[in-house]
């Protein structure tokens, strides 16, 4: 009695860890449709964006104020998130039943997992058909047996790389266009101690988006599911080829020699700084990176080609979302605010604020003179599947954000880094045992 | 004659009212901290029972020991356990470290307070600021190796943070960095109170500055050394996430160099979608830290009577 009492006490720090952990799967039914309430109504928003798409701040600030003056008993309290905290805050706002009313999901898997878990309702329940036919990429990464989970907010081009010429026609060198064209120029910079690309994984999300840029070029969306579910292998040449490549550029000296040390948005700024001729940035972000560095001087391409497979070469698309949680008590006035979202004066601030695109085809493109943006938007439209949110978030983070820090640190062969990526999945297949399942009715 | 009350009366008051006070001398120290351990029982005892609870379930239906097989079978919560028990090695040095400070700020004259404080600042510096200033402090091409390489140590200048087999010891040098202050400062508050005639007695007998703290200082402070040891097993065991978390962007990285038990809990809770799992884990990371609370409080009743008996 005496140790336990006082283990009970002393051990209370883990005790106190894990009294959140009592996660729960929410019912999947959701309320029927009722009338706009009259009633003093207060919805909450947690939001993530401003670190890709700067100026979106101001576009929630004045959307939520502009939809105040439209129905004024509806408040809107908007929180912005961390990149490292937005998934892990939400876990927890759902394992509580509470927090946000509207959240904000990267597309895809994303958006399907706290679907699958039942911590949000389909905006399809809520959003008429004839409305969410205009959000871009939402059939594609976010609707599961007929249901669309969330709705696009913004469009993704994934991943543009931004090539310096001022800096590559300083070595006599052109814009790479082809995976040995890009190895030949690394050769020539990493003699003159210029890193010809410009990363960092520290932070592990460059890792998820290489994979998607350079692995992407080899597989579609279905063939990624297929390993996922055990019907094809990330070890098969198709899917593995990548890791090779990526050790390529390791042992090429591509990268600038602190890459594992830095996060990523630390070592784009050596792109802006001049001290690299190419990075990978984000598509929303692009144009502002373009301008700072002068666009003129700056080319904007997919990833240098090294396959032959049907999306190499091109950009990937992918929208990012809003949801609507479901222990909300005011689902139709969330949804009422994401369709007052997708109005014209706001798909316009949305691009004057922000210059990215707004994930609506009625935003006209011809408003945009900005040929950089231009280009950029087009390749989105429809891009290559954005295959990082084709896999799972638990693979992503265990095995390609893992192994690409390890192959680019040279601890590890592209080789070891497929086996591993393999393993990992055969794993989580034994651990998620809804995974199988639901990533089947997906594909479907 | 001197009138006496009647019997019944004169033996039963007394007496009745002695056990009663007996009884509130014996049972009033429980009754005091009655509702404070009810609170306790109920906050803790509940999350620990749910805990078991979940661990022996998977979306509500009961699944046996196979959260379990499937933990320990994990290869990643194998590392993150390898890890915390490599963090372990860091415990000696701590307490050599905090017994040679707290020994030197003790002998020093001049600047005692000065140095006592410069020595305790680490230890109540909040994590995330340690974990933003070092990790800018150890980037590859940072201030340190920047100063390491103007001095002509270009081989010293190490990827302290981004090499998957530097990160961890990195990591526990910065951790002894904070950690080596309360120890100095709890042995520091023992060797005060240390009856100064026993040191003067060893010095008279000739005893040199090691032999004097060595043979004559560390045994009067073994107590408290033990004790020290044994909270910062625990805190190697269960109470480094917020080191790895903030230094490695939540990532345990590179690679899984850094991932520690407690990392492993949090992602299979927060990020993975496995609470069950993270259950599991945590409830096995209660058995582990149990051993070292259990040693802890044996040091703490050893340490109560090492009090009295100095």
């Amino acid at each position: 009695m005496k140790i336990t009492g006082k283990a009970i006490a002393a051990g209370s720090a883990v005790a106190v860890l894990l009294s959140t952990f009592s996660l729960i799967g929410a019912s999947a039914s959701v309320d029927p449709k009722k009338a706009f309430p009259t009633k003093p109504v207060t919805l909450t928003m947690w939001w993530w964006g401003e670190q890709e798409a700067p100026g979106a701040q101001a576009w929630v600030d004045a959307t939520v104020a502009a939809y105040k003056k439209k129905r004024p008993n509806v408040t809107i309290k908007t929180v912005l998130q961390t990149t490292d905290g937005l998934v892990p805050g939400f876990a927890a706002a759902a394992a509580a039943k509470s927090g946000p009313d509207l959240q904000y999901f990267w597309g895809g898997i994303y958006s399907q997992q706290p679907g699958w878990d039942g911590q949000i309702a389909p905006v399809s329940d809520y959003i008429p058909a004839s409305e969410l036919k205009h959000y871009i990429n939402a059939t594609t990464e976010l609707s599961f047996q007929g249901k669309i989970w969330t709705a696009p907010w913004y469009v993704n081009p994934s991943f543009p790389v931004l090539a310096r010429t001022d800096i590559l026609s300083k070595y006599n060198q052109k814009v790479p266009k082809t995976w040995t064209e890009l190895l030949k120029v690394c050769d020539v910079l990493s003699k003159e101690g210029v890193p010809t690309l410009a990363g960092g994984v520290k932070d592990g999300w460059f890792g998820g988006w290489l994979y998607s840029i350079i692995g992407g070029q080899s597989v579609t969306n279905k063939d990624v599911v297929a390993a996922v579910v055990g019907k094809q292998k990330f070890t098969d040449a198709k899917h593995a080829d990548w890791w090779t490549r990526l050790q390529e550029t390791k042992d090429r000296k591509c990268w600038n020699s602190d890459i594992n040390s830095l996060e990523l948005y630390q070592a784009q700024q050596l792109w802006k700084d001049g001290k690299a001729a190419m990075t990978v940035v984000a598509g929303p972000d692009a144009p502002n990176f373009a301008n700072a560095v002068g666009a003129s001087k700056v080319v904007v391409m997919a990833m240098p080609k090294w396959s032959t497979g049907q999306f190499a070469g091109k950009m990937g698309s992918t929208s990012q979302t809003i949801g609507i949680t479901q222990w909300s008590k005011n689902k139709e006035v969330a949804a009422d605010f994401i369709m007052f979202g997708h109005e014209k004066a706001q798909l316009d601030s949305w691009y004057n604020l922000t210059g990215s695109m707004p994930a609506d085809d009625r935003f006209d493109l011809n408003s945009v003179k900005d040929p950089v943006k231009k280009a950029l938007f087009k390749s989105a439209l429809p891009g290559a599947p954005y295959l990082e949110n084709f896999i799972p978030a638990q693979l992503d983070a265990d095995a390609v954000f893992t192994n690409v820090q390890l192959v680019l640190a040279g601890t590890k062969t592209g080789k070891a880094a497929a086996a591993d990526m393999q393993a990992v999945m055969e794993r989580l297949r034994k651990t998620d045992r809804s995974l199988v399942k639901n990533f089947t009715a997906w594909n479907k | 004659m001197i009138k006496t009350a009647p019997s019944e009366y004169r033996v039963t008051a007394p007496r009745n009212l002695g056990a009663v006070f007996g009884r509130v001398r014996t049972s009033g120290p429980f009754l005091w901290i009655l509702p404070a351990g009810l609170c306790v029982l109920f906050i803790f005892g509940y999350s620990v029972f749910d805990l078991v609870q979940q661990s022996f379930k998977y979306q509500g239906d009961w699944v046996g020991f196979e959260n379990f097989s499937l933990v320990l079978t994990d290869p990643l919560f194998r590392t993150a356990i390898f890890h915390n028990f490599l963090l372990l090695f860091t415990v000696p040095i701590l307490a050599v470290m905090s017994f040679t400070c707290a020994v030197l700020l003790f002998e020093t004259r001049k600047g005692m307070k000065f140095y006592r404080s410069a020595v305790f600042l680490p230890y109540i510096l909040p994590i995330p600021v340690i974990g933003v200033v070092f990790g800018q402090l150890l980037q590859l091409n940072g201030a340190l190796n920047s100063a390491l390489r103007a001095m002509g140590f270009e081989s010293l200048a190490l990827d302290w943070l981004g090499d998957p087999k530097q990160a961890l010891w990195t990591m526990s040098g910065i951790i002894i960095w904070k950690e080596v202050g309360f120890g100095t400062i709890l042995i520091l508050a023992r060797l005060i109170s240390i009856p100064l005639e026993t040191m003067e007695a060893a010095r008279i007998d000739g005893a040199g500055f090691f032999r004097l703290h060595l043979q004559v200082t560390l045994p009067q402070l073994r107590a408290v050394i033990l004790f020290y040891i044994i909270n910062e097993s625990i805190v190697m065991v269960s109470w480094v996430f917020n080191y790895v978390y903030v230094m490695t962007n939540g990532q345990g990285g590179p690679g899984n160099a850094t991932v520690v038990s407690e990392l492993y809990i949090y992602r299979s809770a927060f990020q993975n979608n496995a609470p069950e799992l993270a259950a599991t884990a945590a409830l096995l990371l209660l058995l582990a830290t149990l051993v070292f609370i259990i040693g802890f409080f044996r040091i703490q009743r050893n340490m109560s009577k090492g009090v009295f008996d100095d």
